[in-house]
């Protein structure tokens, strides 16, 4: 069973996606922010990341910097109510850019497919 | 008299090396050289380094501009033999001398490049020193500029190798020593690859050898000769989808087992607001002309090398006017799978073969032109992300073609 962390400051959608997602099969923890983001990856161990950009003293595009230069591949998918984030070049270092909505189809895709991603 | 190489201050050993190849280029090496210069001196000041000019024996005088040129780092100029030309064999004497310096970081700038600036040198050397063995550039080019890169070298090498590098054919990038003992080592050398195909062939090995790679994104575009996508490709066309085809024949045991596709990092923020791209302008008529006579002139070969329903779906958009064209990318994606396959079992003779794909290539960017003509520079490269994706997704098409049935 594959464990995603899902890092957003809104309590509403920290719920909304635990229940989906684990009702489809994968185990769910959850961050209310990016404080000492990288350890706790280093402690939990997730295979995919759901990062939200705009977060209360947080900025997502940072945090998947962080992210990718030491967790080389690991998936990181950005979840945002904004579109315009994509025109930061940052935010091609994430696997996938989702715009957030209460119907979970677009992400449980994109997490299929990061999740299937495989380089030998 | 010729002479293989010039080393005025004798450097044996160099940590950081900045390269640029050339052939003929006295009228715009000076800049780069200068900009490498001021690059090194700011960022990698407490690091040995040297600027190497690999050069094919320019009768221009580059070599003389070259050195003449006043520099706080040392510089060496290298050539090949009188008569002997190709980008990918100065990257061959690069390599060799790479081995030689003991250099730990490389850096690759074109010599014809207008928009460099200092920090070129930094966003694609610091990476080097801090696990990444691959650079590859980020620039934002005008949607018109690198339509080969666009159309046939990103979703390819990204939907066989799995790593996503935007600009796999760049001209600018940094790489590891090790890497040009790989370089160096590697038994897939070929005519294709000592001249045009050399930088598609640098990606693909990286990727291949699991090297961890990053993008660096240059802040400005990259200014350079820009070509129309109608005019005459030449040999460059053959040179880089010859060198694709062939690595794709010897790294099947890898890229059969590639799924999908992951991101790099990105190095290289702070620089400000991002410069815009001049416009390149597109003939579309003569894209679409060049598209209807490959007909006459290909449509033998592709008789014999496509799937039969593949020939169908172009002969239906042979028949739309100019206004209507399109381009589907799932008809351009089992072109090129059968093109693939053509190429790996010898169907038709090489270079005719590889030309035969051209027509088809400039009706694929008439249709990529017309689709994306509105759209802005970020908008279209959300189209190309689309196409990527259908690249990915039919893979397992590719894998079917490659590993059983020949055409027709």
């Amino acid at each position: 069973m594959a464990k995603i962390l899902v890092v957003d400051d809104e309590e509403h959608i920290r719920l909304l996606y635990s229940e989906e997602l684990s009702e489809v099969g994968y185990e769910v923890i959850t961050a209310a922010d990016g404080y000492k983001l990288t350890e706790r990856i280093d402690k939990e161990k997730p295979d995919l990341i759901v990062l939200d950009i705009k977060m209360i003293d947080y900025n997502g595009l940072d945090l998947l910097q962080e992210i990718r230069n030491r967790f080389y591949n690991l998936p990181v998918i950005l979840c945002t109510a904004y579109d315009t984030f994509k025109e930061d070049i940052k935010s091609i270092a994430a696997d996938f850019y989702v715009i957030k909505s209460f119907d979970l189809t677009e992400l449980k895709k994109k997490i299929e497919m990061a999740l299937e991603a495989n380089i030998p | 008299m010729f002479e293989h190489e010039v080393n005025p201050e004798n450097i044996k050993k160099a940590a950081f090396v900045v390269a640029i190849p050339s052939y003929n280029e006295a009228d715009s090496i000076a800049f780069p050289v200068q900009q490498a210069d001021k690059g090194i001196q700011s960022f990698f000041g407490d690091i040995e380094s040297v600027i190497i000019n690999c050069d094919n024996n320019s009768n221009d005088g580059t070599k003389e501009i070259f050195l003449g040129i006043k520099t706080n780092t040392p510089k060496i100029y290298i050539s090949t033999e009188p008569g002997v030309k190709g980008k990918g064999r100065n990257f061959k004497n690069l390599f060799k001398k790479i081995v030689d310096l003991e250099a730990e970081g490389v850096v690759v700038v074109d010599a014809d490049l207008k928009s460099i600036t200092p920090k070129w040198i930094k966003h694609l050397g610091e990476p080097l020193f801090q696990d990444f063995g691959y650079v590859a550039p980020l620039y934002v080019r005008h949607k018109y500029d690198g339509t080969i890169t666009n159309s046939i070298a990103y979703p390819l090498t990204r939907s066989l190798y799995g790593r996503r590098v935007r600009q796999p054919i760049g001209g600018d990038f940094g790489f590891c020593g090790k890497l040009a003992q790989v370089y160096l080592q590697s038994d897939t050398w070929s005519e294709a690859i000592a001249n045009f195909g050399i930088d598609i062939w640098m990606t693909t090995l990286a990727m291949n050898e699991n090297i961890p790679i990053c993008q660096a994104f240059m802040g400005r575009p990259k200014i350079h000769r820009a070509k129309d996508p109608g005019a005459d490709l030449g040999p460059m066309f053959r040179q880089v989808v010859g060198t694709i085809f062939d690595m794709m024949i010897k790294f099947y045991p890898f890229w059969s087992n590639v799924k999908w596709s992951k991101p790099t990092s990105i190095f290289g923020f702070g620089l400000g607001e991002t410069e815009m791209p001049p416009p390149v302008k597109v003939n579309k008529e003569t894209l679409f002309q060049k598209f209807k006579e490959g007909f006459n002139s290909c449509g033998h070969i592709w008789k014999k090398i496509l799937q039969k329903e593949t020939v169908n779906k172009l002969q239906e958009i042979r028949k739309m006017d100019k206004d209507q064209f399109d381009f589907p990318t799932n008809l351009w994606i089992n072109v090129l799978i059968d093109f693939t396959v053509a190429y790996r079992d010898k169907l038709w003779i090489e270079d005719e073969l590889l030309d035969s794909l051209i027509p088809i290539y400039l009706g694929k960017t008439l249709s990529y032109v017309k689709k994306t003509e509105r759209m802005s520079i970020r908008d279209s490269e959300e189209f190309i992300e689309e196409e990527c994706i259908q690249f990915e997704a039919t893979k397992r098409l590719l894998l079917k073609h490659w590993n059983g049935s020949k055409p027709n």
